[in-house]
């Protein structure tokens, strides 16, 4: 384009030059020039301008993540030494590193329940459920021999500090047992899956207040006394929120209770199908957490008492079943000389009785074992 | 199908029921609120206590597949999300008009054999069955299962290639055909069927009657690990629940 070259040549103040091979060879020059420099500025700054952005993913943070979500089950070991001194401070130190090291890193689903060992000398009489006692002495040997109860008479015939180490080393042991078999109950005993949230519900059903009793139960106190410690105790691992209600005309189950001369009895092939009735509203109010219900079961007056018979031909102490990964039902016969039409309530005092047995229940699908206290009682020291 | 599982059992909370369309309240029905499946009209297949979770114009493909592999935006309701675990059994029953490797949805869709392979292959790599029972009527039935690769999957159709799935009984007062043949016969075989039965799905798959049914149901059993003579019916359709006696209550009020 001639025209063009000279306006630009016109511009620069070159009018009359002649398009010379020099003129011709430095334009040449600058235009490689420019794209020299388009390419070197150009292709930087486009690259970075539309790259995808890629996160790196923060592996050091991720190697130490420890959420500190954790739920510490004390275990007592009570020692009983009357011919050596012991130092309970130090045994517990190294039985909590053994046990530390023992332990298996939690996968997601798992509730994360640790278990630690607290170890004092032996009082008069400690009244913790579900502790253990370890009688020393010293022996030319070292043994250790279990005795039914959970008493543990250990021979050691160390010097003093290792004598520490080997009561550690048991201590841990034992603890380490325990909680390696409660993590790993699979099939109908395994604990329900860990979620932050739980929707418990406590339900009063009644079979049949028409031909029955009317019934209530006072569970405002009975919530409050018995199993807000619970939720409390639980709370750094899970929110357990509390509801309840009553069904005043629930229908019969769909088994029917087989009969028996003093009243009626469930047998344990029968307890799967309980719980199944389509009547049943024991819709969830929470839309969003999984839900645990608890049943307390009033049967109808001509199916009363109803009891579980085991395959043993036992008659169930609580009358009361767990349902694997949905909650529980306990079954209440109201008194013997209860009339139809009557109007019970069920007291603070029988609640006691019920609520323990929920709460064992709940413990159970925790995964927590059942008798041991979350929290020790401060008398024993 | 509905009707079945919930009889022998299963909460609604373990159901999930998607209709595309509301047969028993559509105007056009001169029996509302039921649905009948003979023109005799003994057995009303709506019930009384009937739980939808997916609806109309909410039955799509896209849904579907998020219900399965679990992808649902974040704030759906527990009824409409699938919560299983690697221990659950899972029953997914499809019906509808489709064709060979394809359903068709809504009218203007269709989900087609490798979609539900895909979903069934991330359920498997995410654990969220340990077995599968598929059954399908619709016509070509049998193509829908031939892509699947996932193991311990039981598939059942209604007919093979090339053939159509009929409808059965016509009733004259509703105008339209009430029911499938294949599904009927189902449905008639479970009617005798209860919670504590002890019969397997051999037993279902020998009651097929292919001059009854009008087309030749498929099973594909390469893909299922268990003996069919030794899976119970209770393992897909009723609810069996593991149960544990309790032995001691936990002395609450006494030590605390």
């Amino acid at each position: 384009m001639p025209a063009l070259g000279d306006r630009i040549r016109a511009l620069l103040g070159r009018r009359s030059e002649a398009k010379t091979i020099i003129s011709v060879q430095n334009d040449r020059r600058v235009v490689l020039a420019s794209i020299l420099l388009l390419l070197l500025l150009g292709l930087p700054l486009w690259w970075t301008t539309t790259r995808v952005y890629r996160a790196e993913l923060p592996v050091a943070e991720i190697a130490v993540f420890a959420p500190d979500q954790e739920l510490t089950v004390p275990f007592s070991f009570y020692i009983d030494a009357p011919s050596m001194t012991v130092a309970t401070e130090a045994i517990e130190h190294m039985a909590q590193k053994l046990i530390d090291e023992q332990r298996t890193a939690y996968t997601p689903d798992e509730w994360r329940v640790r278990y630690t060992a607290r170890i004092r000398h032996k009082a008069a009489a400690p009244d913790v459920p579900g502790h253990y006692t370890l009688r020393l002495r010293e022996a030319a040997r070292t043994a250790v021999d279990f005795d039914a109860d959970r008493v543990a008479h250990v021979s050691i015939s160390e010097s003093a500090t290792k004598r520490d180490a080997v009561v550690a080393k048991l201590v841990a042991d034992i603890v380490a047992k325990e909680e390696h078999e409660l993590r790993e109950k699979s099939g109908a005993r395994r604990a329900l899956k860990y979620a932050p949230e739980y929707s418990v519900a406590f339900t009063l059903l009644n079979e049949d207040p028409v031909g029955g009793a009317a019934v209530n139960w006072d569970i405002e106190h009975a919530a409050n006394a018995f199993v807000r410690p619970f939720v409390d105790t639980l709370r750094p691992l899970a929110k357990l929120a509390v509801s309840t209600q009553v069904l005043h005309h629930a229908g019969p189950p769909p088994v029917k209770p087989l009969a028996h001369e003093n009243g009626t009895y469930l047998t344990p092939d029968m307890l799967p199908h309980f719980a199944n009735s389509p009547w049943w509203n024991l819709a969830s109010t929470d839309p969003i957490a999984p839900s645990i219900n608890f049943i307390l079961y009033v049967p109808a007056l001509q199916s009363q008492p109803l009891r579980i018979i085991d395959d043993a031909k036992r008659t169930s102490a609580t009358n009361a079943f767990v349902v694997s990964q949905w909650g529980g039902i306990a079954i209440a016969n109201l008194p013997a000389d209860t009339k139809a039409g009557a109007s019970v309530v069920i007291s603070s005092d029988e609640l006691q009785k019920y609520f323990g047995i929920f709460i064992a229940q709940l413990r159970e699908l925790v995964g927590i074992r059942n008798d041991t206290p979350l929290q020790p009682s401060t008398r024993v020291t | 199908m509905y009707r079945t599982v919930k009889r022998m059992g299963i909460p609604d909370s373990h159901i999930i029921l998607m209709l595309a369309d509301d047969m028993a309240c559509n105007p056009r029905n001169s029996f509302p609120a039921a649905v009948y499946d003979h023109p005799r009209k003994t057995l009303d297949l709506y019930g009384d206590n009937v739980e939808v979770d997916y609806r109309g114009y909410e039955v799509t493909v896209e849904n579907f597949i998020r219900l399965l592999t679990g992808r649902v935006a974040a704030d759906t309701p527990r009824n409409k999300r699938l919560l299983t675990d690697d221990k659950s059994n899972v029953f997914i029953y499809m019906t509808g008009h489709g064709g060979e490797d394809f359903l068709k949805f809504q009218d203007s869709e269709e989900i087609n054999s490798y979609d539900i392979a895909d979903a069934f292959k991330q359920m498997w790599e995410k654990q969220r069955y340990r077995e599968i029972l598929f059954i399908i009527d619709t016509c070509q039935a049998n193509t829908m299962y031939s892509k699947f690769d996932s193991p311990n999957i039981l598939s059942i159709g209604s007919s093979k290639k090339g053939q159509n799935s009929l409808s059965h009984f016509h009733d004259y007062d509703l105008g339209v055909s009430v029911i499938d043949r294949f599904t009927y016969y189902n449905l008639e075989f479970f009617e005798s069927v209860d919670l504590s039965s002890k019969q397997t799905l051999a037993d279902l798959i020998a009651a097929y009657n292919t001059s009854l049914i009008q087309s030749d149901p498929g099973v594909r059993t390469d893909l299922f690990a268990r003996d069919l003579a030794k899976t119970y019916l209770t393992d897909f359709f009723g609810a069996v629940q593991n149960v544990e006696l309790t032995t001691e209550a936990f002395p609450i009020g006494k030590s605390k």
